[in-house]
């Protein structure tokens, strides 16, 4: 396993070619627009060292008994199950951020189980090929991006219909050696601070668009792959010192990148599908279950650092004890503890699938991320209410290093006499970043959007039970306990009363 | 004597659990504290009433899953190292 240091010098080797603001960047490690969202992730490899933490940040393969980081290790338990959203729960404490490690994690369970049923089917060698891939990832503990968002052109056309054709990510040839792929991905979460990236379908495809029913990994630096790094609110407030970005150490999100395959080759024992167009929506439901499942988890650990900034300002700004403030925070935990409960009850109810490993509950995983579509807007937005107006009206920290108007800051923006208002400073500016920029859009719509689990939830619901449920109450269908217990029918028992 | 520490992952501790450690150390002067199982007492931390510190551990060991106090950590570990030292 890598600790901290040695996953940031790991990617001083790689050589990815990635744009951001017009520029190319050098090091990502370096850079220091992109180096917060590298630490994040080394907070993965780091605690995976620490005795307070390593129960739960590091598994024992079932492929080669080796200690191995969790984050590549494939679950062989619903414990393995809830460990996971434990540990993501803690990581989003220790960084108030994404630490966006979880996506390739989910993309080598998914591909796992996927490959194992294709090959049932069609008698052919990915689960072998993964089960490889997976072995090379936790001997170098590596960080894969999970590559599943295609740009997806307009939404209305299927692949196959879309002017472009590239708008999917297809193979545009297949060769004794490998296949050639070309398209783009869409906001892909650690992808320039990877090592690899794992591509997957994005949709269920039909027979005639086998050519997009794909599933590989390449080196982030493979030839033909460029990276558009995202802007994000307030991203360049990093270069500006360390306070008025609110988590300067962690920043906000993961930092997403667009992802471009301009005919990149893919060695076939990386090729873990490649037409079985009908195994694209298993490859997808799989993945976003486990996907799903984490929001309970890391998203509840970033707030419960939104819930302690809130209850200091509070205190710091005398309103700690007024009941409504109370309330008010109370609500905060409430909403995060509900989450919580959703990934928790969806790892337990985890079961296990034919290839051996477990996944989760998948109703209860997008019933997980159908609340973190909504709770986050409310945690923030009380967290806006007890903070106050100054959450986003603060003068700028190099108003702040100005000795002019340091003495004027210091004077009229104190709060409680005995907190310097510095620290006031900080802490509102920490409940700006975690309720106001990227974080409330990446609950919307990481992980897919909700009505993707409102289709989900929908589909795995059994409402013809529940309305067979409804007959029997209502008198319409026979009830055969309560025969049972009165010992005559329902007519009999009611004709008396008539 | 050996006493070996084991936490739970910490995940949503309600206290902190490094404080045990903290005065195991502090008091028990004579004792050598390692990471390990491989000890003559096992001190599991766990940071809830889940308990997961001491969910797969046998042999001799105490279990901490809450802040009790100073003073009833040290009881408790005396106790228990003054019985391994009888037997
Ligand atoms: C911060 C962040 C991190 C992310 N990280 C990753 C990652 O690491 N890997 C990855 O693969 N993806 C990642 N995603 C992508 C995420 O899964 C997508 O954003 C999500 O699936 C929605 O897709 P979209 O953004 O293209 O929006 P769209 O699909 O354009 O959706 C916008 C709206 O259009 C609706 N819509 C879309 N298609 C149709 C249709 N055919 N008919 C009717 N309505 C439609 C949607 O329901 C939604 O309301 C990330 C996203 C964010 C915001």
């Amino acid at each position: 396993m890598m600790n901290g240091k040695q996953y940031i010098e790991s990617l001083r080797k790689l050589k990815p070619r990635i744009y951001f603001m017009g520029r190319k960047i050098e090091s990502v490690a370096d850079d220091p627009v992109l180096a917060p969202h590298v630490n994040a992730a080394a907070m993965t490899y780091e605690l995976a060292f620490d005795p307070r933490y390593e129960d739960i940040i590091t598994a024992t393969s079932h492929l080669t008994g080796e200690k191995i980081n969790r984050f590549t290790h494939i679950h062989q338990s619903t414990e393995d199950l809830v460990k996971k959203v434990r540990m993501l729960r803690l990581l989003g404490q220790k960084t108030g951020s994404c630490f966006q490690r979880c996506v390739g994690c989910d993309a080598i369970n998914a591909l796992y189980i996927t490959s194992y049923d294709i090959d049932k089917k069609y008698g052919t060698e990915y689960h072998e090929r993964v089960k490889e891939y997976i072995k090379y990832v936790q001997k170098e503990d590596l960080m894969p991006a999970g590559a599943m968002t295609d740009v997806k052109g307009d939404r209305s056309k299927r692949p196959s219909q879309q002017v472009d054709k590239d708008l999917y990510v297809r193979i545009v040839e297949k060769r004794e050696d490998g296949i050639i792929v070309r398209g783009a991905k869409a906001h892909i979460t650690g992808a320039v601070n990877s090592h690899e990236i794992i591509v997957m379908p994005t949709r269920a495809l039909e027979a005639d668009e086998k050519e997009y029913a794909v599933a590989f990994a390449v080196p982030v630096d493979a030839e033909g792959v460029t990276m558009i790094f995202g802007r994000q609110t307030n991203d360049l407030r990093r270069l500006d010192g360390d306070v008025d970005c609110g988590n300067a150490k962690y920043a906000t999100v993961g930092g997403e990148a667009l992802i471009i395959f301009e005919d990149v080759f893919v060695p076939w024992e990386r090729v873990f599908m490649c037409g079985e167009y009908d195994f694209a929506s298993q490859l997808v439901e799989v993945f976003a279950t486990f996907h799903r499942q984490n929001y309970g988890g890391c998203k509840v650990g970033v707030a419960d650092v939104l819930i302690g900034a809130t209850a200091n300002v509070a205190e710091m700004q005398g309103i700690a004890k007024a009941p409504h403030v109370i309330d008010k925070i109370t609500e905060m935990i409430h909403l995060a503890e509900t989450c919580w409960c959703c990934s928790l009850a969806c790892s337990y109810e985890g079961y296990k699938t034919p290839s051996g490993a477990y996944m989760p509950n998948p109703l209860l995983a997008n019933v997980t991320k159908l609340n973190i579509t909504r709770f986050p807007y409310e945690w923030s937005r009380l967290a806006q209410d007890v903070t106050g107006g100054i959450v986003i009206t603060l003068p700028s920290e190099k108003d702040y290093r100005n000795p002019e108007t340091r003495k004027l800051i210091d004077k009229y923006l104190k709060g409680v006499a005995d907190v310097p208002t510095e620290h006031r400073i900080r802490m509102i500016r920490l409940v700006e970043n975690l309720s106001i920029g990227a974080e409330l859009p990446e609950s919307m719509h990481g992980a897919g959007s909700p009505q993707a689990q409102k289709i989900m939830i929908a589909r795995r619901s059994n409402l013809e039970m529940k309305k067979e449920m409804a007959k029997i109450i209502a008198g319409i269908k026979p009830d055969e306990h309560f025969k049972r217990i009165r010992g005559i029918s329902e007519e009999e028992f009611f004709s008396k009363l008539k | 004597m050996r006493i070996g520490i084991k936490y739970c992952g910490g995940c949503n501790e309600s206290y902190k659990r490094e404080m045990i450690e903290e005065i195991l150390k502090r008091e028990l002067k004579n004792c050598q504290f390692f990471y390990s199982n491989n000890a003559d007492l096992i001190v599991c931390i766990s940071g809830c009433k889940k308990g997961c510190a001491a969910e797969k551990v046998s042999g001799n060991f105490v279990h901490f899953d809450e802040w009790v106090g100073e003073n009833k950590v040290l009881t408790k570990i005396k106790t228990k190292l003054s019985e391994l030292l009888r037997s």
